[in-house]
């Protein structure tokens, strides 16, 4: 993955257009790599919102993820320079079977838990038996993304192997997850709920404080098994809710990062203000804003209505005029565009319904689809969406003019957050605003969405397809890659024909940052490459 | 005396009673479920099991008549439970806030009161001079500059020609009073200035009516010194009002600071107070109006102390 490095703005090219990024430097990753690390600092970031709790294995906001991740190790990780390439954490190797049933992982020796205890392959099974195998009353958000492993052992302190009931595709990624940081097996056995509210990781910043609403704090670990790492001597993260403040927190030096992204607007704020001190990374978002339309309510139980509606929508030309104001940018399928191994070439996405460059020809297969379904005049709907701003009500507004032009009205109601969550699970819409974000990319999460809603839970369109349901069983038990992006293929096809959730437009992520913040590499989601430990600052 | 002060005190239980029932109701009307806010607003596939177990852990499957039972038994003994969002006590998360959103609130008062009063009492004693006008345009400005804009203001100002940040998180006076005093200063003032508008409107109306009254005329008729005229006699009948003001807009600082506190992200009751209700934090929000209101009842309870302290004809009537 490349990501675009912008640093040595003068004021006077930022105020021509920022957005012409005329001094942008592309930096392979490997460039950077070789920058030589200065040890010292603490590295302040800002935080949009707190986390409710510390246990990553059921909590689903970046929220607690940013602040709690540098505290732990995982198993595996994805390696920040050379994404979606795995390397070890506390695991050294790794070996498969060739029926690809049983996972090993050899685990490190010597690493230790910041109470001093050490880390053996037992913790390693009991943190795995908590995410896949919960005990009565412990929650596990990514439960069900393990459903293909029968059971966890650890023969020896320094071996761990999976045993699987299916060979799975997506289980190596899977084990990569930020969200399954390594507990200690003793502290679960006495009492499941300790990590709630409490951090003992094995991670490279041992916890300080948190002061609920405030900050958070960690430092060094001396102890940490990486000789050398971390880099900083702690970190502190500030939760700066209102988004102008926290642009003001990085422009005033009180934080020099936000890890999750800014808007364009702001990303050239802050180069015109700070010149050759900011550096931006920018990149495709593993985030995409979709659109839900409910099929048991009419005219949506109509597979030509809804493809109309898709079809009318401008994506290619939508992507050129609404990355100038928003984060939305790239154009792709199901899966983020730019990610080579499963997403759609774009001679490939052109050929799907809604994807077409001649926008002419598509609205008017949209106009001829509505005639035959019985509305040659069109119709009128109402489209629910969340009160947020960016990205949300932009893509709304947009969605409604695109709407407009095959003669269909959208009444764009705006919901404050909890109403619009509420109706959207309950089904009480007619069309909604969707999206999805997630931590790595892998068919086995970006299919889900569109699979049956009796069995997924974020398929708001209560449609069902069994042929999908079976495709998304099949890609997922294909460890052929070519193969399974074959199955992918002919899955994305079916859902973009039949419309009854489809794409809008992907996001771009902008991190714009302190040009002495080095050592973290900017991935496709903000839920990676956050324990900090790359992380140093120079002069 | 005794018998006014046991008597408005007595008054403040149904008022906080009928407080708790209705938040209690208002919250249970308004759509949204705090369990799917938690676990599913980022597009976590979460099974409906899991949320079914976590509403039924926080007792909301439990009926409404129930819970409403389980609360007020709670808040009968002084508990007010546990957040739903973070599992923390009620009570600590409002006390950490507090302190903050207390300080914030006196430095304003503070600060409105020593410029409302002497600018009021001058513009009424110069009136329709320059005096005057120029107080006048002042305290207009203040009324029609919403606080949170007087804030972007000196954020932006200090940004632009200091290149310099208050601190973005809050630092106890007792643990580095320079480092808490350059964070809150800013929104004190940016408070105050609003709050010193309307006293300073409030404190020259009175003054006017006031030294228009016959005692004032014959005060200065017996030949009484200008100052002690406008100290003893005007300014004590006049002040009522403006307590009142002062009084009221102190308990909104309180808990009503939201946009402020967003803007100099002050980690206070504000903040809490529409986090919890965009959550649907159901216990955390009953608390907080629960104790704003009961803020709101105690400084209305002060205010009429001082109505009696100051005017016999109250306490006597």
């Amino acid at each position: 993955m490349k990501s675009r490095m912008i640093t040595g703005f003068t004021r006077s090219a930022a105020a021509v257009s920022a957005g012409l990024l005329v001094l942008a430097l592309v930096m392979a990753p490997a460039a950077m790599a070789a920058e030589q690390p200065k040890a010292g600092g603490i590295l302040t970031f800002a935080v949009a919102a707190e986390p409710p709790g510390y246990d990553l294995h059921q909590e689903t906001s970046f929220a607690a993820l940013h602040p709690v991740a540098p505290h732990y190790s995982l198993l595996i990780k994805f390696n920040q320079w050379k994404y979606p390439e795995i390397e070890g954490d506390v695991a050294e190797s790794w070996d498969v079977s060739k029926d690809g049933l049983t996972y090993t992982f050899k685990i490190r020796k010597g690493i230790k838990f910041h109470d001093g205890s050490v880390l053996t392959a037992k913790d390693v099974k009991a943190t795995y038996d908590k995410i896949i195998f919960p005990p009565e009353g412990v929650r596990s958000a990514r439960k069900a993304s393990y459903a293909m492993v029968k059971s966890v052992e650890a023969p020896d302190d320094q071996t761990v192997v999976f045993h699987l009931k299916w060979p799975a595709a997506s289980f190596l990624a899977n084990l990569a997850s930020p969200w399954n940081p390594i507990y200690k097996a003793d502290i679960l056995a006495k009492d499941p709920h300790w990590y709630e509210k409490h951090i003992n990781g094995t991670g490279p910043f041992v916890f300080v404080e948190h002061v609920k609403g405030s900050h958070w704090v960690g430092k060094k670990n001396e102890n940490y098994f990486m000789k050398g790492r971390p880099y900083l001597d702690g970190f502190r993260a500030i939760f700066i809710r209102d988004t102008s403040a926290r642009v003001a927190s990085v422009r005033g030096g009180r934080a020099l990062i936000e890890f999750r992204g800014f808007s364009p607007a702001a990303r050239d704020d802050l180069v015109r203000a700070l010149g050759p001190q900011i550096t931006v990374q920018e990149s495709p978002w593993l985030c995409v804003l979709t659109v839900a339309l409910n099929t048991q309510k009419k005219p949506f139980d109509d597979e030509r209505v809804r493809r109309a509606l898709s079809l009318a929508i401008d994506r290619w030309g939508g992507s050129a005029h609404l990355s100038q104001i928003s984060i939305l940018k790239a154009v792709g399928g199901i899966m983020r565009p730019g990610y080579d191994a499963y997403a759609a070439t774009e001679e490939e996405l052109v050929q799907l319904p809604g994807f077409s460059k001649n926008i002419d020809a598509s609205r008017k297969e949209a106009r001829k689809l509505l005639k035959e379904a019985g509305y040659p005049n069109g119709f009128a709907f109402t489209f629910k969406n969340r009160d947020v701003k960016e990205p949300y009500e932009i893509m709304g507004v947009w969605l409604i003019d695109q709407w407009r032009q095959i003669g269909v009205t959208a009444n764009h109601v705006v919901q404050e957050t909890a109403a619009f969550s509420k109706d959207r699970k309950s089904g009480n819409f007619e069309a909604t605003m969707d999206w999805a974000c997630d931590f790595m990319d892998e068919p086995d999460l970006q299919l889900f969405k569109y699979v049956s809603s009796s069995k997924s839970p974020i398929d708001y369109s209560k449609y069902d397809n069994p042929k999908l349901d079976e495709l998304y069983e099949k890609q997922s038990r294909t460890t052929d890659p070519k193969a399974r992006r074959k199955i992918v293929r002919e899955f994305e096809k079916i859902v973009l024909t039949e419309a009854y959730t489809f794409p809008t437009i992907w996001w771009q992520k902008i991190n714009p940052h302190w040009t002495k913040v080095h050592g973290w590499h900017q991935l496709p989601s903000h839920y990676l490459n956050q324990d900090l430990r790359d992380v140093w600052l120079g002069a | 005396m005794q018998r006014y002060i046991i008597k408005r005190f007595l008054l403040m239980i149904p008022t906080l009673l009928g407080v708790a029932v209705l938040v209690f109701v208002l919250m249970r009307v308004v759509p949204g479920d705090i369990v799917e806010l938690r676990y599913t607003l980022e597009g976590t596939a979460v099974s409906d099991e899991l949320l079914a177990q976590e509403r039924a852990r926080l007792g909301l499957d439990k009926p409404v008549v129930e819970q409403f039972a389980t609360w007020m038994w709670g808040i009968v003994r002084f508990d007010f439970g546990k957040s739903m969002w973070t599992d923390n006590p009620v009570k600590d998360e409002i006390a950490l806030r507090l302190q903050l959103s207390l300080q914030v609130a006196i430095m304003a008062t503070i600060f409105a009161t020593l410029l409302s009063i002497p600018l009021g009492i001058l513009a009424a004693l110069k009136q329709d001079t320059w005096v005057d006008y120029a107080i006048r345009v002042f305290s207009i400005a203040g009324l029609a500059m919403p606080s949170f804009w007087l804030g972007i203001l000196i954020i932006l100002g200090l940004l632009i020609f200091f290149r310099w940040l208050p601190p973005m998180f809050y630092t106890p006076f007792w643990v580095n009073p320079w480092e808490n005093m350059s964070q809150l200063i800013w929104p004190a003032l940016a408070v105050g200035y609003r709050y010193s508008a309307v006293a300073t409107r409030m404190t020259r109306s009175s003054m006017l009516e006031v030294l228009r009254e016959d005692y004032v005329r014959t005060a200065r008729a017996k030949g009484l010194w200008e100052n002690m005229v406008i100290v003893r006699h005007a300014m004590k009948n006049a002040i009522l009002p403006v307590i009142t003001v002062l009084g009221l807009e102190f308990a909104f600082l309180v808990g009503g600071l939201v946009v402020t506190e967003q803007v100099f992200n002050l980690n206070g009751l504000g903040m809490l107070f529409v986090e919890s209700v965009a959550r649907r934090d159901y216990t955390m929000t009953q608390a907080l109006v629960v104790l704003v209101g009961f803020t709101f009842i105690l400084v209305n309870f002060a205010i009429d102390i001082m109505y009696a302290w100051f005017d016999p004809r109250i306490r006597y009537g």
